[in-house]
């Protein structure tokens, strides 16, 4: 059973559950049942969960995600239910995930409660969020399209969360709006870090079949396997246009179509303005030549400093892009604590028109 | 290998004190008298060298993690880090100490990105233990199952090998003084230092012990001090210059040795921390001269039979 290490956890649970390990290693007969013998059922029926299993709320490729209530306090939570496989053992991208969130404990990262082990499987207790971004925007937002006071908050969020995986040595490698979340009070934070890696020691082999492919970075389509924090970032930059937009930045259908649509619109890249260019394994010396198009003509409703902001992201050279923590430095969010004042206040007046914290399906703005 | 060390779970719940080590192993005990009365066991230290020395290593020769030392080695030390705290939790007589440590190498080949086929792992431990480990895949992965609810999942384990390749530049060391603190460090994980020191104290000793006592013929072990460090060691001269370095007034040392005091005054790294770790290693080679593979497979071997551990 997972020992409650964590005195923060605020959920009391499990405690009647059995791991396995219970079976394994805490005999307490001398002769007792061989070390590695599991029974092969369990009684649930007089082991119930601490958590009542509501709705479902996604499938994933390891995992079942429900929404849950505790049974003691009533809380919500989110069940994250990992299956075990007999060839895999515990999915990797399950262990990764895990131990990740572990350790970064944040205002803008889910929290994981709790590990739960059962018989045959593990379930993940995360603190629930409401919706995902990508369904916040097209419930919420006007056709997809969300206020700029709510834009400049949500990138806040979202800087000051991946600014702390960076700090902390670790890549999220799969930003992107449905791994995002949002809850009630206007809060945003990350989740689902079943790819993110740590990176201790330097190492160039990095599997180049990650970043879901809107979202991937030109030097991780152009093969590079050194790739570092400035993936994040790029990934960060087409949210943020995505979110005033409503639409994808660059809605790629193949690993060359991302690249076209990239080049498309920022200039395809030589060896003139990123020097290295032709050494990465995906590059060609025949791509379409394009001029650099102006941003703002495609993102028409972001002011010039949130541009900039924009434009400090999403450079084609890695090493050009901005850092996390300068990007929460830059003059775009100067007057963030007046926009956060305001969208209390909305959200104080939404409260008390009766919504009863419940989302209102159009903005008051 | 991730995130902040301070802040760390491996700081925050599997730093121990010496004491508070001790009180645990003696609360294991006192759990299962008869087991340990029945099935006395070698010194852990030498049970770690059986396990390390001569098999993990095997295995991970075998499976050629391909990938570069760095990596092969991390995976090695992560999984002798599981192992360690496993058995904080855990009487080893209560398990198969065979299919844990086939388990914890598996798992901790999982965290390092280097993930091998159950079947390939299982298959290999078979080849070196066929008497000790099932066919039947499943095994394994119950038992990783559990090791990770032991470990409360709580896997991301920090390593010394980054705090010396950090310091390599800054403290000019050459790359024979690297390979020998690289040794010092993988011998470290014998003991129980893992659980009683950060990983930085551990890389500083390391850097230490090569710096000051350089063995005067090369290995003749690869990846382990142990032949090349114990006898100098041993000689004293050694512990009296290292003596010298908590004296910051050190009379007279090589400038190599003076640079090292110099920056260890700076630093704020607990020097009595530090001469600790030394002796604890000092220790381990000591010990190392009274081991033998064959009683500790005797040993473990009447244990796992007669307790049918392995089935």
């Amino acid at each position: 059973m997972e020992h409650f290490r964590d005195s923060a956890a605020p959920l009391k649970i499990a405690s009647n559950l059995v791991s396995p390990g219970h079976f394994l290693f805490h005999s307490k007969k001398p002769s007792g049942p061989p070390a590695s013998k599991v029974p092969q059922k369990m009684d649930k029926s007089q082991q119930p969960s601490s958590f009542q299993q509501l709705e479902k709320l996604g499938e994933g490729t390891y995992a079942t995600v429900f929404k849950g209530r505790n049974r003691q306090t009533g809380e919500m939570v989110a069940l994250k239910e990992i299956h075990l496989d007999s060839e895999e053992g515990t999915p990797s991208t399950a262990i990764r995930e895990i131990s990740l969130m572990k350790e970064l404990k944040h205002e803008s990262i889910v929290s994981l409660y709790d590990v739960i082990h059962t018989e045959n499987k593990l379930m993940l207790v995360f603190e629930f969020m409401d919706r995902d971004l990508k369904r916040y925007m097209d419930t919420r937002g006007d056709r997809g399209q969300l206020d700029p006071a709510t834009v400049k908050s949500f990138m806040h969020q979202l800087l000051k969360g991946i600014a702390f995986c960076h700090d902390n040595r670790v890549l999220h490698r799969d930003l992107k709006p449905q791994n995002l979340l949002i809850n009630k009070k206007g809060q945003l934070k990350l989740g689902d870090f079943g790819l993110a890696r740590a990176f201790g020691i330097p190492v160039n082999t990095f599997s180049n079949e990650v970043v879901t492919l809107w979202y991937r970075a030109p030097d991780v389509l152009l093969g590079s396997r050194t790739y570092n924090t400035s993936i994040d970032i790029w990934s960060a930059g087409c949210i943020m246009a995505e979110m005033y937009t409503g639409r994808p930045l660059f809605p790629g259908t193949t690993n060359e179509d991302q690249l076209i649509k990239i080049f498309r619109l920022m200039g395809t890249p030589s060896e003139r303005t990123w020097p290295g260019i032709s050494q990465l394994p995906e590059y060609k010396s025949d791509f379409q030549i394009y001029a650099t198009q102006d941003l703002s003509l495609i993102v028409p409703q972001m002011d010039a400093i949130g541009m900039d902001l924009l434009n400090r992201m999403l450079q084609l050279r890695p090493e050009m892009r901005i850092s996390a923590n300068e990007a929460l430095q830059h003059p775009w969010f100067h007057d963030l604590p007046q926009i956060q004042a305001k969208l209390q206040q909305q959200h104080q007046q939404q409260q008390m028109a009766g919504y009863g914290g419940m989302i209102p399906p159009q903005p008051a703005y | 290998m991730a995130a902040n060390y301070w802040a760390s779970t491996q700081r925050r719940h599997w730093l121990f004190s010496r004491e508070k080590l001790a009180d645990i192993r003696e609360g294991l005990r006192e759990k299962d008298k008869v087991a340990h009365s029945q099935f006395p066991l070698p010194d852990q230290r030498l049970l770690n060298i059986y396990f390390n020395q001569r098999r993990l290593i095997q295995i991970i020769e075998l499976i050629k993690l391909g990938k570069r030392m760095s990596t092969r080695q991390q995976a090695i030390a992560t999984a002798q880090v599981y192992l360690k705290r496993f058995y904080t939790k855990n009487e080893i007589r209560q398990t198969s100490p065979y299919l844990v440590l086939t388990t914890a190498f598996y798992l901790a080949c999982k965290m390092e990105e280097s993930p091998q086929h159950i079947r390939f792992v299982v298959g290999e431990a078979r080849g070196l233990w066929p008497e000790f480990i099932t066919p039947d895949v499943a095994k394994l992965g119950e038992c990783e199952f559990a090791l990770i609810s032991e470990l409360s999942s709580q896997l991301i384990v920090h390593h010394p090998y980054r705090t010396l390749s950090e310091l390599q530049t800054e403290l000019s060391l050459t790359s024979d003084e690297i390979a020998l603190a690289w040794s010092v460090i993988n011998d470290h994980y014998l003991t129980d230092l893992p659980l009683l020191h950060p990983p930085h104290v551990i890389a500083i000793m390391a850097i230490i012990v090569a710096v000051v006592f350089k063995p005067t013929h090369p290995s003749a072990y690869p990846g382990t001090g142990q032949s090349a460090l114990a006898g100098s060691m041993r000689d004293g001269g050694g512990m009296q210059m290292l003596a010298a370095l908590s004296d910051k007034t050190g009379s007279g040392p090589p400038p190599k040795i003076q640079k090292l005091v110099g920056w260890l005054a700076e630093s704020e790294v607990d020097i009595k921390a530090v001469i600790e770790c030394t002796q604890e290693l000092v220790s381990l080679y000591e010990v190392w001269e009274q081991y033998s593979e064959k009683s500790c497979k005797e040993l473990l071997g009447r244990m796992v039979k007669s307790k049918n551990l392995d089935k």
